[in-house]
């Protein structure tokens, strides 16, 4: 992770945003705020949200951080992005009805997140490895903590000053494309090829018991 | 007779060794995966794994910061007499486990799964989860703690009651498409230890599936020299399907392939599959009936 990647300032100007290419990798510094299932259902079904400037603070980040309490304050233990795409029921309203610019987190999200990624001009930024410790080091402080008593640690709002946070790389862009749509494509004539080779016949199917 | 406390400390500390080291069989395979790894994405995500692994070991954070579902797999002999009976398992492990996530070894990730409520310790019914079996007439304990990843459990596993006319076509199949699902975009956190269960009741099979790819060291083929053609088949196909290490493109989808066997009945053919993500966590406690203590990376 020593390798210098162009980092850039939270939040994103869409300008930003939509400079950058697919596959690319990069580092950010400025504000992050955390979530995973709890936030979004709780924004979307109830209107629940945590109380941030979201122009500023406008980088949401798909986390449940390990979190210590010590005597001065809040320490990190390790912040694991965590798999998008399980929030993707919510995902496209909360991205359209906060403006969002940058989701960090594992690997891919659907069409929907993809679409209202290009609406607002932002873009999804997928880990590189597992990478919770590297990350842990790239936090600068942890400015504040919200829903923590109903949420519990894992599932709160959380938001740190990151600098120099990453590398990741961008897996949608502001085009809306996904880097693993096409290795999805490709993976699939690989399968129907190992199929071939291992044997099983071109028509097989399952024993049917309701036909 | 092996003190309770005895027990509890060894649980804690062989949760804390798998949360915070690689196992060296896994370490040894993740090294021998980037070197077969040409695609510069998926080594860069082996190289970055093996970078923050290193950190944990050193004291700094954890293997993967989603500690998961707090599992203990515990064999016995069938002397082995523990104070307060076997029941006193179960209290061990939970004193364990609290401790492990009051000490930020554990991540609190458990929750009620109706109320989504979580009491911040990892405890609740079914949690943590102590499997226990007997093996051979020794006095001692052999438990294997196995913090388990989401990402593995939730989009690494896989059940379907096939029927004996599926046969192997029907099991290669399943498999497959399986393991290309769970590595897209690395779901099940590539490169994965693959778990298959064929026979047994659906849980039984299902079990067999978990204990392959939790517990089964990296390397080693099922005995059956059937079953271990069947594991070289997958393993080859799988490396075959343009996925490599986190879901990029590649040749390290998975580790190993291990596929254990039950008998099952005459009309049905069930198979599962269970996933063990790229960390592996496992680390066992030895403890002898005179209570001394030894931990390893190594599985039985």
């Amino acid at each position: 992770m020593n390798e210098t990647v162009r980092d850039l300032t939270l939040p994103l100007s869409e300008d930003d945003a939509r400079g950058l290419e697919l596959g690319e990798t990069l580092t950010v510094s400025g504000l992050v705020f955390t979530g995973r299932s709890r936030l979004h259902i709780r924004a979307i079904e109830q209107g629940i949200l945590p109380p941030l400037d979201f122009s500023a603070i406008n980088c949401f980040f798909h986390v449940g951080p390990v979190m210590r309490q010590t005597e001065p304050g809040w320490e990190v233990v390790s912040i694991e992005p965590t798999s998008s795409i399980r929030f993707e029921r919510y995902s496209p309203a909360l991205v359209r009805k906060l403006g969002l610019r940058t989701l960090i987190g594992k690997t891919t999200m659907g069409p929907g997140t993809a679409e209202a990624l290009r609406e607002v001009g932002g873009v999804h930024l997928s880990k590189i490895g597992v990478c919770g410790n590297l990350l842990r080091r790239q936090v600068k402080r942890v400015v504040e903590v919200h829903f923590l008593e109903e949420l519990g640690k894992t599932e709160a709002t959380w938001v740190f000053e990151v600098e120099r946070f990453g590398p990741f790389f961008v897996d949608i862009d502001a085009t809306g494309r996904n880097y693993f749509a096409e290795l999805d494509a490709h993976s699939r004539e690989r399968l129907a090829a190992m199929r071939g080779e291992l044997g099983i016949p071109e028509d097989f199917a399952y024993t049917e018991v309701n036909p | 007779m092996i003190d309770r406390d005895v027990i509890s400390s060894a649980m804690y500390e062989a949760m804390r060794l798998a949360a915070t080291q690689l196992p060296p069989d896994v370490d040894a395979a993740l090294v021998a995966a980037l070197e077969a790894e040409s695609d510069p994405l998926a080594r860069r995500h082996i190289e970055v794994s093996l970078e923050n692994a290193r950190a944990a070991a050193e004291g700094e954070g954890l293997v993967c910061a989603d500690t998961g579902f707090p599992l203990f797999f515990i064999t016995a002999g069938s002397r082995t007499q523990i104070e307060g009976g076997f029941g006193a398992l179960h209290d061990a492990a939970a004193e364990a486990t609290g401790r492990a996530t009051a000490d930020a070894y554990l991540r609190p990730t458990m929750v009620d799964p109706l109320t989504r409520a979580n009491p911040g310790d990892n405890i609740g019914p079914g949690m943590p989860r102590v499997l226990l079996s007997f093996e051979g007439d020794g006095d001692g304990l052999e438990i294997t703690a196995a913090p388990k990843g989401g990402g593995s459990e939730i989009f690494g596993t896989f059940y379907r009651m096939m029927y004996p006319s599926d046969g192997e076509a029907g099991i290669l199949s399943f498999v497959l498409d399986a393991i290309r699902e769970g590595c897209y975009a690395g779901k099940i956190c590539p490169p994965a230890i693959v778990g298959v269960g064929i026979g047994g009741t659906a849980d039984l099979c299902m079990a067999l599936a978990k204990e392959a790819a939790v517990l089964r060291p990296i390397g080693v083929a099922n005995p059956d020299p059937n079953v271990a053609a069947l594991e070289r088949k997958l393993f080859d196909a799988a490396r075959n399907l343009g996925i490599g290490a986190m879901g990029a493109a590649g040749t390290s989808a998975v580790m190993a392939v291990n596929v254990e066997t039950a008998v099952t009945h005459t009309a049905a053919l069930p198979v599962a599959v269970n996933a063990q993500c790229l960390v592996g966590r496992r680390w066992r406690a030895s403890i002898s009936a005179s209570g001394d203590v030894s931990f390893t990376g190594d599985p039985a």
